[in-house]
């Protein structure tokens, strides 16, 4: 028995350096192609018996079931391997025969505004699958930190910016004179009145802009206009190149699952806050815009075996949080409370003391 | 190289000054105004942390100068703790790290705010980071002591004449636990010898402290990739880098139950290992742009 243990303590080290190689390894590789490797059969054995040698190492160990700690750690792993084979690609294959159930692994959606679509291009086949129920999209939107920021670049390389606010200036030194914004602009348009043509700020759209203004060293000064999206207009030539940029703050879609004809969950997703319905999470994923307009694109994975995951780390955590710290602070503690006066003098000499 | 001619940056350059300067008075054996000088430098470091953040307007650890500017502030609280508490000396070189890690935020970074992206606009943004960077101090701590350990040749079960505690954990065979259990009251030179714990009890002592704040920042980086990304783990090349250096301390630990201290070089070269993996981690991944991934905004 001796030996068999020390033998599953030898092939648990190994079992730990083997992955730390591996790991080193895939770094190298790049995520996509990582993902693949260790996804492959040689390492899906690899996973499978590792879990095995962690089940057999709790039964050949007493102490791993004695002490609650190393057991949490132990069994939090064993958790966290299974539940990451269960959601695998292989894991739902798996899932559809031994158990009949078909779901997606991982896919996108396309969706544009007010339509209604269960169409899944999946992630592995990039062939269309269809979800027991459809997602609307009611509305989508990106919010931008404000405000933005003009770009002022010379010729020679010098850069300054600016927030694109109205009243903002800022000096550009002997040479080139004054910056200042007048106005700024959502969705830049131009409309004639009294037979001017005068810019105006449209409701709904995007074309963002800010008026701005040049005054130069000689007293002359020159307007024009800096666009996000396009190259700037000046009534005359500058020799400064500007540009207007804006910092997205969040991708937000405003979505509803229709199931049966009836609206089952309505909720906006973003960046960090998924939606969850019938052991799908959807996530902001992507959007785009073409001659149709503007459409989002979701991502939807399947939800197999997370909680499992989620199981196995908080065992982890549980587990080593105690073990590490829990157990040997209630030792130290009592290690402190048998100090008496007494044992204190019998204490080495601090270097106050020395001193 | 940049120096930054900003309030910032004046503070930066001072507190590495005062850091400085606590590590040259406790070179000189004026352990007590070099203690002095150590608190002077962290509260100069802190207000450089509030300042930031005030400047930023979130949380600062976004990129690498955030970082080295969190781990100049951490230094005097994580070496407070290690010489009050777990008794492993060298904070003669706690001072010194914490004047090191802000050379790169005093030098080498850009400083301009940042706004921060959608998907570090999360609750699980700050911990995660904050946590992996207070494990990352304990482990380098753990490496200097293993490289003391290296160096010195040492014997693993105390220097002569200084008792080896037993506190935490069970008495290799052949000795005898300590009969009568004590709790230091004073270590306040920070140089190693005096009541701090031999080197390779030391890096023990120190990396049983950071594994679980390493564990915990690997699993609340899975927990925020799930929310952000939809994947709890991504085999990113970042990901997979602390992956290794997580495995390196769990092997560094499964050795050490299999041998104790009777190879307390191979012990010390474990956790010389482990932050060698957190080195690459943190700077090479993010510096190298080889590998673009989802940690390639946190440069």
């Amino acid at each position: 028995m001796i030996r068999f243990r020390r033998a599953v303590l030898w092939t648990a080290l190994i079992a730990v350096i083997l992955p730390t190689v591996l790991s080193v390894h895939g770094a190298f590789l790049g995520a996509d192609r990582a993902q693949a490797f260790f996804n492959s059969l040689p390492l899906a054995v690899y996973w499978l018996a590792l879990t095995v040698l962690l089940i057999v190492g709790l039964v050949v160990f007493r102490r791993l079931l004695q002490i609650p700690s190393l057991l949490l750690m132990h069994l939090g792993c064993v958790l966290i391997l299974l539940g990451g084979m269960w959601g695998s690609k292989a894991g739902h294959v798996m899932q559809r025969q031994l158990f009949g159930l078909d779901k997606i692994p991982k896919g996108r959606m396309m969706i544009r505004e007010q339509v209604e679509d269960n169409r899944v291009i999946a992630a592995d086949s990039n062939e269309p699958r269809q979800l027991p129920f459809s997602v609307r999209l009611k509305d989508f939107r990106m919010e931008y930190y404000k405000p933005g920021t003009l770009i002022v670049r010379s010729r020679t390389g010098q850069m300054w910016e600016l927030p694109a606010e109205a009243g903002a200036q800022l000096s550009l030194g002997g040479t080139f004179g004054r910056i200042s914004v007048q106005k700024v602009f959502e969705n830049f348009k131009l409309r004639k009145e009294d037979g001017k043509t005068v810019p105006y700020d449209a409701p709904g759209g995007s074309n963002p802009a800010l008026q701005v203004q040049i005054e130069r060293p000689d007293g002359t000064s020159t307007a024009g206009y800096v666009f996000e999206q396009f190259s700037p207009i000046f009534t005359e030539p500058i020799d400064l190149d500007l540009s207007y940029r804006r910092v997205v703050r969040d991708y937000i879609s405003d979505l509803e699952i229709v199931q049966n004809g009836e609206v089952a969950v309505a909720k906006e997703i973003e960046v960090n806050h998924p939606l969850h319905y019938d052991g799908y999470h959807f996530y902001q994923h992507s959007y785009g815009e073409d001659e149709l307009g503007e459409y989002t694109v979701l991502l939807v994975v399947s939800d197999s075996g997370l909680n499992v995951v989620y199981g196995g780390y908080m065992m982890l955590i549980a587990g080593v949080a105690w073990h590490f710290w829990g157990r040997r602070a209630l030792i130290a503690i009592k290690s402190r409370r048998m100090i008496t006066p007494q044992a204190e003098q019998e204490l080495p000499d601090t270097p106050e003391r020395q001193e | 190289m940049e120096i930054k001619y900003t309030i910032q940056g004046l503070l930066i350059y001072t507190t590495i000054a005062v850091y400085l300067l606590a590590f040259a008075a406790t070179a000189a054996r004026q352990a007590r105004a070099g203690r002095i000088a150590f608190v002077g430098g962290f509260l100069l470091a802190t207000v450089s942390y509030a300042y930031r953040w005030y400047d930023v307007q979130h949380v600062p650890l976004q990129n690498l100068f955030e970082i080295f500017l969190f781990l100049g502030v951490a230094c005097y609280p994580i070496s407070w703790l290690c010489r009050r508490i777990l008794r492993t000396g060298g904070q003669w070189a706690d001072m010194l790290i914490g004047a090191i890690v802000l050379v790169p935020a005093g030098f080498a970074f850009d400083a301009r705010p940042m706004q921060l992206p959608p998907a570090l606009q999360s609750w699980l943004f700050a911990p995660h980071v904050a946590v992996y960077m207070l494990a990352y101090i304990f482990m380098a701590k753990a490496a200097v002591q293993a490289g003391e350990q290296l160096w010195r040749g040492r014997p693993a079960l105390g220097r002569e004449g200084i008792p080896t505690l037993y506190l935490f954990q069970d008495a290799p065979a052949g000795c005898q636990r300590d009969a009568r259990p004590r709790w230091p009251r004073h270590d306040t030179s920070g140089r190693a010898g005096t009541l701090a714990l031999p080197p390779e009890q030391a890096t023990y002592e120190l990396i049983a402290v950071g594994f679980p704040l390493l564990t915990l920042g690997l699993i609340l980086g899975s927990w925020w990739g799930k929310l952000a990304w939809g994947d709890y783990w991504g085999w990113d090349p970042k990901e997979l880098w602390s992956l290794a250096s997580w495995l390196v301390y769990l092997g560094y630990f499964h050795w050490r139950y299999m041998f104790g201290k009777i190879h307390p070089r191979i012990n010390s070269l474990w956790a010389i290992t482990g932050i060698a993996a957190i080195i690459i981690t943190v700077s090479w991944v993010n510096l190298s742009r080889l590998f673009p991934g989802l940690h390639s905004y946190a440069t």
